[in-house]
């Protein structure tokens, strides 16, 4: 056995390969961004024929993975919770039509939330799509699952979804790991098209299938310990008992363990679709009453179905948003036990007392921030510079904390910040206004899910200046590289597609490119942009700011260093800092001047064109 | 062995995956388990980190407030903010003024919890070494001093020696024995 410190996304990309896992697809999106690089890592290591790839978005990800599957392949895909929202068209129509090889979708879930737009949670698209789910603890229990679930996809002839939590994703434990292997079984797809291209007709009767292996599969998750599991002892009842699954039942399992409290019997559900009825029965009939602790949402909590003895969201004693952090874990044990004339797990409050105490500290407000040197903030301060009462929208990406810049107004979903860019202009025009909009977005949401909405945004004659933000990579989730770059991530040649051409191909009749280093011509270019889209024989003005990745490509990005310092001409308008927001500039509490932060400035040079004051000058020759 | 748990904090690019990974390297060397928790994506571009580091056979990964045996900081501001998640009787680490540490609003909690509280000015003895980047490494140094813990300050730095890349191993160990010399003769 080998042995790792891996992230619970190392540890399931194992699960993948000792599963024999032959086709991976994904597309990044935090919390599930280092699963597919670490498969890349280990499948090379090991010399694997393993295919991998980073497809255009989540849907064309989950289609490839499924169509290998019928071919008889074991395949998986994964992504981001909002990113199966974008495989949804497929994931509802898998499960009635089901696979051959053993096909499992890993939905990373991000209670919180930490880096995402909701909270929703996972197992409730699994129960929607009718589609098996397991819901792992920790990423030792993750790298078993996935295992478990290619087998049981494989003998029931469905999609398994793995849904892992950010805490499993994100946390960080020693793994022991078997041999790692890309399975031999040969693509062979047999035709058969009642099955794969049914009918509404047989639609129905694959419905009907479906549920009769449904019955079988909640037969199998009876039994299916350790995921699902309960320690009910000899007594006959219980006044309280604790139903949980995923993250929380560990939680719960090491504050028992830690309390020594065994008097409060545990039902980890950790398989809960489609739903262990007599397992969860045997728990229900020996408690009094039961409280449900499970992220984020209710999905056990309903299906249990004895609302007069189940305690938990419904009943107002689990919270309804944010993560289960064991503390509030601890606070809802603490309620219930109450209720329940049970002795608490603590009584003391000085936690909370410590909390309210940190509050009255008023320390700095830490909010995300562009990178020092980022190209966006260039592009972002342009934008404001030459359409100031513009509406602006926007879209998923790093380029959302252009909200520090006042450049961003709206961010729905990917794609969002062209089909809302045309949406806005269609609402005002009803008026007979022109209302100034622009459109950012980046190189990869613009190929994810940008072009749709563009093409109907050309046809439709919506007007408005759009800024596609090229930095040649997928930089929030962790640099994964987009279709302009010619490697694809297992190092094999990828036939780049020129962002150019797709815009032309949308129908696209104005097209500039622009460096945003040289903020000047980029003002100069928006205004023209915004002139053109708003002239009576004009269209949509489209601009490319293209400028490598501060931190994906640092050489490209900085190619020569201008080191700057801050001249007495400073009037501290804070402009630099505070409206241009770089982080390698601040105020010097003590003699409140404005300084350069030597450690964070990147000597990109483009302050030197912002301050209003001309007071930011490069250093020539002289130390700094 | 009960399981220990550390609660590092800090900012963004203060390298604090690295401290966790020494720490850990540390740890399994002497065969025990670990399971943590970091921050990434979003996040992690906001400026305050933290990672939680479980010594221990436990199965989850989040040290619950009030329960961590140590907390070490590379920042003053990020110490307090993480302050709930010490336990009665558990040891504060700040990179901070000497002097000036701990602030006299939380100084009386920290007396009501017992913990007790060490201070040196990490990142300035890292800069005045020639290595601005590696507060890291002196503030594990300085916490190994104290003697606490289950991992000893020998074994955290065979691990620095082990993992430091060629180039950085002379400079690393010698801040580590720096900042290890500082704490000591606070004792």
């Amino acid at each position: 056995m080998k042995e790792e410190f891996l992230l619970g996304n190392g540890a399931m990309a194992l699960g993948l390969l000792e599963a024999g896992c032959q086709i991976m697809t994904s597309y990044p999106g935090t919390p599930s961004s280092e699963i597919l690089p670490e498969v890349t890592r280990f499948a090379k290591a090991e010399n694997l024929n393993t295919s991998i790839e980073w497809s255009v978005n989540e849907k064309v990800a989950f289609d490839n993975a499924f169509a290998a599957a019928v071919a008889g392949k074991r395949a998986a895909c994964c992504m981001k919770m909002v990113g199966l929202n974008v495989a949804a068209d497929s994931f509802m129509s898998a499960a009635y039509i089901g696979n051959i090889g053993g096909l499992v979708i890993i939905s990373c879930d991000d209670p919180g939330p930490h880096s995402s737009q909701t909270e929703q949670d996972s197992r409730m698209m699994a129960r929607f799509g009718k589609v098996p789910v397991l819901d792992p603890g920790n990423p030792e229990e993750a790298r078993e699952m996935i295992k478990t679930a290619f087998d049981i996809s494989e003998e029931f002839q469905v999609p398994v979804m793995v849904r892992p939590a950010i805490r499993v994703c994100h946390a960080r434990q020693n793994i022991k790991y078997g041999s790692l292997k890309s399975n031999l079984t040969e693509a062979d797809f047999k035709k058969e098209p009642t099955r794969w291209a049914s009918t509404p007709k047989f639609r129905f009767l694959q419905h009907k299938a479906l549920n009769e292996k449904h019955v079988k599969i909640s037969e199998k998750f009876n039994l299916l310990t350790p995921y699902n599991t309960h320690n009910l002892g000899n007594e006959k009842t219980y006044d309280l008992g604790v139903v949980a699954g995923g993250v929380p039942a560990f939680v719960i399992k090491d504050l028992f363990e830690e309390y020594a409290r065994n008097d409060i019997p545990i039902l980890k559900l950790s398989a809960p679709y489609p739903f262990p009825e007599k397992l969860a029965n045997e728990f229900m009939n020996r408690c009094k009453k039961v409280i449900v602790i499970e992220e984020t949402d209710t999905v056990i909590e309903y299906m249990l179905r004895d609302k007069h003895k189940t305690l938990g969201r419904l009943t107002g004693h689990v919270p309804m948003e944010g993560e289960l952090v064991p503390e509030k874990i601890e606070a809802v044990l603490n309620k219930a036990m109450k209720d329940c004339n049970m002795e608490p797990l603590s009584a003391d409050t000085i936690v909370q007392e410590a909390f309210e105490l940190v509050q009255t500290l008023e320390l700095p407000i830490r909010k995300p921030t562009l990178c020092p040197g980022c190209p966006h903030r260039a592009s972002f301060y342009s934008i404001r510079k030459a359409m100031p009462k513009a509406i602006y929208t926007s879209d998923i990406g790093c380029y959302t904390l252009g909200i520090n810049l006042g450049a961003v107004d709206t961010v729905l979903d990917m794609g969002a910040g062209i089909t809302m860019a045309s949406g806005f202009w269609n609402a005002y025009i009803q008026d007979d206004v022109k209302k100034p909009i622009v459109a950012t977005m980046g190189d990869s949401t613009f190929f994810h899910s940008g072009t749709t909405g563009l093409m109907n945004a050309v046809y439709n004659d919506s007007r408005f200046v759009l800024v596609i933000l090229d930095n040649y990579i997928t930089a929030m989730t962790g640099m994964q590289p987009a279709i302009t770059q010619d490697r694809r991530v297992d190092g094999r040649k990828g036939n780049l597609i020129e962002l150019e051409t797709i815009v032309k191909g949308c129908g696209v009749k104005y097209l500039k490119v622009v460096d945003p280093f040289d903020t000047k011509t980029m003002i100069k270019t928006v205004k023209d942009a915004a002139e053109y889209a708003y002239s009576d024989d004009g269209s949509i003005a489209v601009i490319i700011a293209r400028h490598a990745c501060v931190i994906g490509f640092k050489d490209q990005a900085i190619p020569e260093s201008i080191p700057v310092k801050v001249t007495d001409d400073c009037n501290e308008c804070g402009y630099c800092h505070t409206r241009f927001e770089c982080p390698g500039l601040y105020q010097d509490k003590e003699n409140e001047k404005t300084e350069i932060n030597q450690t964070l400035c990147a000597q990109c040079g483009v302050c030197l064109d912002i301050c209003p004051q001309g007071a930011i000058v490069r250093v020539q020759g002289e130390k700094i | 062995m009960k399981t220990v748990n550390y609660v590092l904090g800090g900012l963004g690019g203060q390298g604090i995956l690295f401290m966790t990974k020494i720490f850990a390297t540390t740890a399994l060397n002497k065969g025990y388990n670990i399971l943590g928790a970091e921050t990434h994506g979003m996040a992690q571009r906001g400026g305050s980190v933290v990672s939680h580091l479980r010594i221990g056979d436990t199965k989850s990964s989040l040290i619950r407030a009030g329960s961590a045996d140590f907390l070490i900081s590379m920042d003053e501001s990020e110490a307090y903010r993480y302050l709930p998640y010490l336990k009665k009787g558990g040891k504060l680490f700040a990179n901070a003024l000497v002097d000036a540490f701990p602030d006299k609003r939380v100084a009386a909690f920290l007396e009501k919890m017992q913990i007790e509280s060490r201070a040196m000015e990490a990142s300035k003895t890292a800069m005045e070494l020639g290595s601005p980047k590696s507060t890291n490494l002196a503030m594990i140094a300085f916490y190994s001093a104290f003697g606490q813990g289950p991992l000893s300050a020998d074994d955290l730095r065979a691990t620095v020696d082990t993992i430091s890349p060629g180039s950085f191993k002379e400079k690393n160990l010698k801040i580590f024995d720096t900042c290890y010399g500082v704490g000591k003769k606070m004792i």
